[in-house]
């Protein structure tokens, strides 16, 4: 592809940024997006050439009768999505993914705003504290989630060692061998790997919003709660669309968190779609089966987010 | 996209020029500022404590690691955990921080080359299919990788490209992309339009604009972009794990997981593997930090 | 108008014609063509202990010295992850030459793997103990090549049991259950009897206990969970947890964390397999531990026995004296030896039971070969099954035992 973009003419500033000259006829409508399609084709070159063929042949498998190790054994019609839903502990799966998603998002959201608001301050060792911060973003969530499943391990784990050592518990707990306990602690974890990306995306937000705004802010004598409300919070409101929209993509589609925290925990009552995908892959073997949950855990985050961007309007035309 | 009240920051750039980031005003300062860096400490300790279980424990002996009750710090350093390690049996480990060097890189670079057109754009002009885009764009976001990684394979067998590079940097190229887009397309909003007229009517291009007057102004947007996606393609694993077979070619993260046998694992050199991973990320960032700190003080418009 | 450099048109255009010129970075190495006209054949193997790659190249090294024109492509995975790479591998229609793993059954039911006589010599296959090829066959055609074998044990703590005035190691539940309560009792914060019912290996701590009922995870025809002597087995194993003799959260915890704490001799009594000897000999070798039969509900003598095997995949009919050769390489008694000593498994052919190093070193497991039962993974079903023990036996701990193996009676029955 060679450059077109500088040989584009360019569109009438006003009429383009403004977008108040309607109406238009067809043929602006058209040249419109005939002047954006030279930006925009390469991203629409790499979804198209890399991900659109697994997509849709995961859509294709759900639908297919498969052995196994894959072999195609002819066509199913919707008998993978049937036995889906006859899967009775789906109820339970499903109630803990909302618990899962809405936990982990609310909290890591909330704990962010506070957390860039403070990185946002000037004092001696800020710069060490930031990338303090970036740490657990840099692990990998497997290593990172290996680590505390090692340190919360009952006999030689040094974590459950130091809460008992300072007097926290009487006796080693086994945190990663029960339900309740492993699936709260690996949202824990969760939050735990989501805050630096949420952190710093507003914490970039944050930078775009100046002094003078700030002082603006205050001089208008109200209190500094109130102040941030009103003015910075809907400033933020960009960077925290994009924030919340991402982490709700990402928590959702977690896989390494509860499978390392709750992979030896017997029964489903720890399990989310996600999670359940891989059990019914790697333990089930029934790769249909699995497709077919994919799929349903497809369309339900998509409904998910299309309800966010409904409801909070981060892409609001005007 | 009109989030962004439009007057504070049109007040914003009509007093930037030459506009001081200090001095600040002296008020309370000491005591509050010996306060905010106690609590720096506090903040800094936790999100350190797992990676320093990890650190210490890479210096513990194979043994040591699972003693009952453990040991907090190794009875005997062993140093030598770190120079063994790039020479084990298990996996080449040089060449797997090398692979995962030059995915990360190109696949960044590749993200940014396709975003950064495609952000700049949805964010300044209407045109119809905008949102479609954006919702496309976002939706490759959607799907686990690891329930793709099966088609992946066999789209990259067809095309006799698999266990290449090329192969994963479309793959971390292509599922990177939406968060880019997105992130980038949000600052790109915030910053004022009327600047770009101002330019265009002065004769400058689009692509001019864009470097000149746009790009600074939204740069800690496009630096988290670049934290996001590179450490999103240094730790990816489910594609490579089937994508990529060759032992040389595939990256830290599947190489770690040649350290856990099946009866016992090398926890010493999961976790020195783990910290040699971590700390490259570590100074990238630490280099990048000052262009977004400098991107707020730079970003001064003339 | 153009700025020529640095321009984000520039970079777009840039890294695409990057991108676009087949930047393929060590492209050397990846099957399929190659250059000298020869034969490569691809093996994929799980990664036993850190040795295993070393042991592979070595072989390979050797076998490609005396057969010019073939090489052998290597690919060694965790066992965390074989099974995912090996399902991608055959979905798209690249399955390996010659794999390593546990079960054969589902490839073969597939058709996708050779018959064993097609790919070794008839004395190679003479060679295998009847017992391990009675295990590899389906449908009377032997698909699979035993590779290696283990059977379980039970290995104890000497000393704690002394301290606990018990002399001999329990043969029977009764034995298991007294000695395990005894240790309990000792407040020397040792646990009685390691249980891992965690998704790791669950279904070989249940086999144990099943098969030491006089239960079977088979009928010859499908597969029966539910059946009044497994329930009666883990019945036991549930009066184990109840009574509190074993270590805390069996359902959740996993083999080898287990063991580790057995070596750290925090728990009196486990179920081992050969590796665990030499993982003992590193890690504490202070430990005064012995090794005996595992308890069984009457003392009959019988134990659980796993063998891995090899099988090639019929995916190019060019490649098949190529892989009949390197098989024949692998089996060949010294080769063979080399690699089954190494790992610490016991051998599956005749005559690398008569030539193994470890003769000594394993005679208790040696002894429990012969009764040792295998798990019925040459029926289709057992694949599922076992995932199903893997993630569901361990409610054991909080359920009713009738009611966990009807739920794996069905996803068995489902499979």
């Amino acid at each position: 592809m060679t450059a077109p973009p500088a040989a584009t003419p360019p569109a009438t500033p006003e009429s383009a940024v403004t977008g108040t000259r309607r109406p238009r006829g067809r043929p602006g409508r058209w040249s419109a997006l005939g002047r954006a399609l030279p930006w925009l084709t390469p991203a629409l070159l790499l979804i198209a050439g890399v991900v659109l063929f697994p997509a849709g042949y995961m859509a294709w498998t759900s639908v297919r009768d498969l052995s196994q190790f894959g072999m195609d054994n002819g066509p199913a019609g919707l008998d993978n999505y049937a036995r889906l839903l006859e899967f009775g502990a789906l109820p339970r799966v499903l109630l803990n993914t909302v618990v899962w998603v809405f936990g982990v998002v609310v909290t890591t959201v909330l704990i962010s705003l506070g957390l860039a608001q403070f990185l946002d301050k000037a004092f001696p060792g800020r710069r060490i504290v930031r990338l303090a911060v970036i740490i657990p973003w840099a692990a990998s969530v497997v290593m990172t989630t290996t680590v505390f499943y090692y340190g919360m391990d009952p006999f030689y784990g040094v974590i459950n060692t130091f809460l008992v050592d300072v007097g926290l518990l009487d006796q080693p707990y086994g945190f990663t061998r029960n339900a309740l306990p492993a699936f709260l602690t690996a949202m824990g974890i969760a939050v735990f790997v989501s805050l630096p990306f949420t952190t710093y995306t507003l914490l970039a937000g944050l930078q775009t919003i100046t002094l003078d705004v700030r002082e603006a802010a205050q001089m208008d004598g109200a209190g500094p709660w109130a102040a941030y409300r009103q003015i910075i919070l809907p400033l933020l409101r960009p960077a925290l669309a994009v924030a919340t929209i991402i982490n709700i993509i990402n928590v959702f589609n977690s896989l390494p968190i509860l499978q390392v925290m709750t992979g030896s925990i017997p029964g489903y009552s720890a399990d989310t779609t996600t999670t359940l995908i891989f059990k019914f892959i790697r333990a089930d073997r029934q790769i249909d089966t699995a497709s077919a949950l994919s799929v349903l855990n497809f369309v339900i985050v998509l409904g998910v987010i299309l309800v966010y961007l409904k409801v909070v309007k981060p892409m609001r035309e005007d | 996209m009109a989030v962004t009240a439009p007057s504070p920051v049109s007040e914003q750039t009509g007093s930037t020029t030459g506009r001081p980031r200090r001095p600040r005003r002296g008020r309370g300062s000491r005591r509050r500022r010996g306060l905010l860096a106690a609590a720096g400490a506090v903040v800094a300790l936790v999100f350190v404590a797992p990676y320093l279980i990890m650190l210490v424990g890479s210096f513990k002996t194979r043994s040591e690691i699972l003693r009952v009750p453990p040991t907090y710090l190794p009875e005997t350093w062993h140093p030598s955990n770190y120079v063994d390690m790039w020479s084990t049996p298990e996996t080449p480990l040089p060449y797997n921080l090398v692979s995962t060097i030059v995915i990360s890189v190109c696949a960044t670079l590749l993200v940014l080359c396709v975003a950064v057109p495609a952000a700049y754009y949805t964010a300044r002009f209407r045109f119809p299919g905008r949102l479609l885009f954006l919702l496309l764009v976002l939706v490759t976001q959607m799907l686990q990788p690891a329930v793709l990684a099966a088609g992946l394979f066999r789209e990259f067998v067809t095309l006799g490209i698999h266990d290449t590079w090329l192969a994963m940097i479309l793959v971390n190229g292509a599922f990177n992309l939406s968060f880019a887009v997105w992130i980038m397309h949000s600052f790109f909003a915030s910053v004022p339009k009327e600047l770009d007229e101002a330019a265009m009517i002065d004769g400058a291009s689009r692509l001019q604009i864009l470097r000149r007057i746009t790009a600074p102004l939204v740069w800690p947007g496009v630096v988290t972009a670049i934290i996001f996606t590179f450490v999103n393609c240094w730790n990816e694993f489910a594609a490579s794990l089937v994508i990529l077979t060759t032992a040389e070619n595939q990256p830290l993260s599947v190489a770690l997981t040649k350290f856990v046998g099946q009866y016992e694992s090398a926890w010493q050199y999961v976790f020195g593997v783990s910290i040699v991973g971590i700390v490259p990320v570590v100074v990238l960032f630490a280099l990048i930090e000052k262009r977004l700190v400098a991107g707020l003080t730079a970003g001064a418009v003339k | 108008m153009r700025t020529p450099v640095r321009t984000t048109a520039a970079a777009v255009a840039m890294g695409l014609t990057l991108t676009a010129c087949g930047f393929s970075g060590g492209d050397e190495g990846s099957s399929g063509d190659d250059a000298g006209g020869g034969t490569t054949i691809d093996l994929l193997v799980p990664q036993y202990s850190d040795q295993t790659k070393a042991l592979w190249q070595e072989i390979i090294a050797g076998f490609e010295e005396q057969n010019s024109g073939i090489s052998v492509n290597l690919e060694v995975q965790s066992w965390d992850n074989i099974n995912d790479v090996v399902r991608t591998k055959v979905q798209a229609g690249e399955a390996p030459d010659i794999l390593n793993i546990d079960a054969f059954s589902g490839f073969a039911k597939d058709d996708l793997l050779y018959p064993a006589e097609e790919v070794v010599s008839p004395e190679t296959l003479d060679d295998f103990q009847q017992s391990f090829i009675d295990n590899a066959t389906l449908d009377g055609t032997v698909y699979g090549l035993p590779l290696i074998a283990s059977a379980r044990a039970l290995f104890y703590n000497k000393d704690v049991l002394a301290q606990a005035g018990v002399s001999e190691p329990p043969s029977t539940w009764d034995q298991l259950l007294s000695t395990a309560t005894k240790i309990s009792e000792l407040d020397a914060d040792v646990y009685g009897y390691g249980m891992p019912l965690g998704s790791e290996e669950a279904q070989a701590e249940t086999s144990i206990f099943t098969f030491g009922a006089g239960g079977a995870w088979t009928d010859g025809d499908s597969i029966t969970v539910d059946t009044p002597e497994n329930l009666e087995a883990l019945k036991f194993m549930k009066s184990m947890i109840d009574a509190g003799v074993t270590q805390p959260d069996p359902g959740a915890t996993d083999r080898t964390p287990m063991l580790d704490v057995f070596i750290q001799g925090k728990i009196a009594m486990a179920v081992g397999l050969p590796p665990t000897i030499g993982q003992i000999e590193e890690r504490n070798p202070d430990l005064n531990y012995g090794i005996a039969p595992v308890p069984t509900k009457d003392g009959e003598p019988v134990t659980l026995g796993v063998a891995d095997h090899l099988m090639a995949f019929r995916n190019d009919d060019d490649k098949k004296d190529a892989i009949r050769a390197f098989l024949d390489h692998f089996y060949s008694q010294d080769v063979y030896l080399s690699f089954v000593d190494a790992e610490g498994f016991l051998p599956t052919t005749k005559s690398g039971a008569d030539g193994t190093e470890n003769a000594d070193r394993f005679s208790e497991f040696l002894e429990v070969l012969p009764n040792a039962r295998f798990y019925p993974s040459t029926n289709e079903a057992w694949a599922a099954t076992q995932g199903a023990l893997q993630t569901l036996v361990g409610q054991i701990q909080s359920k009713d035992a009738a009611a966990v193996l009807k739920q794996i009676q069905d996803k068995a029955d489902a499979a």
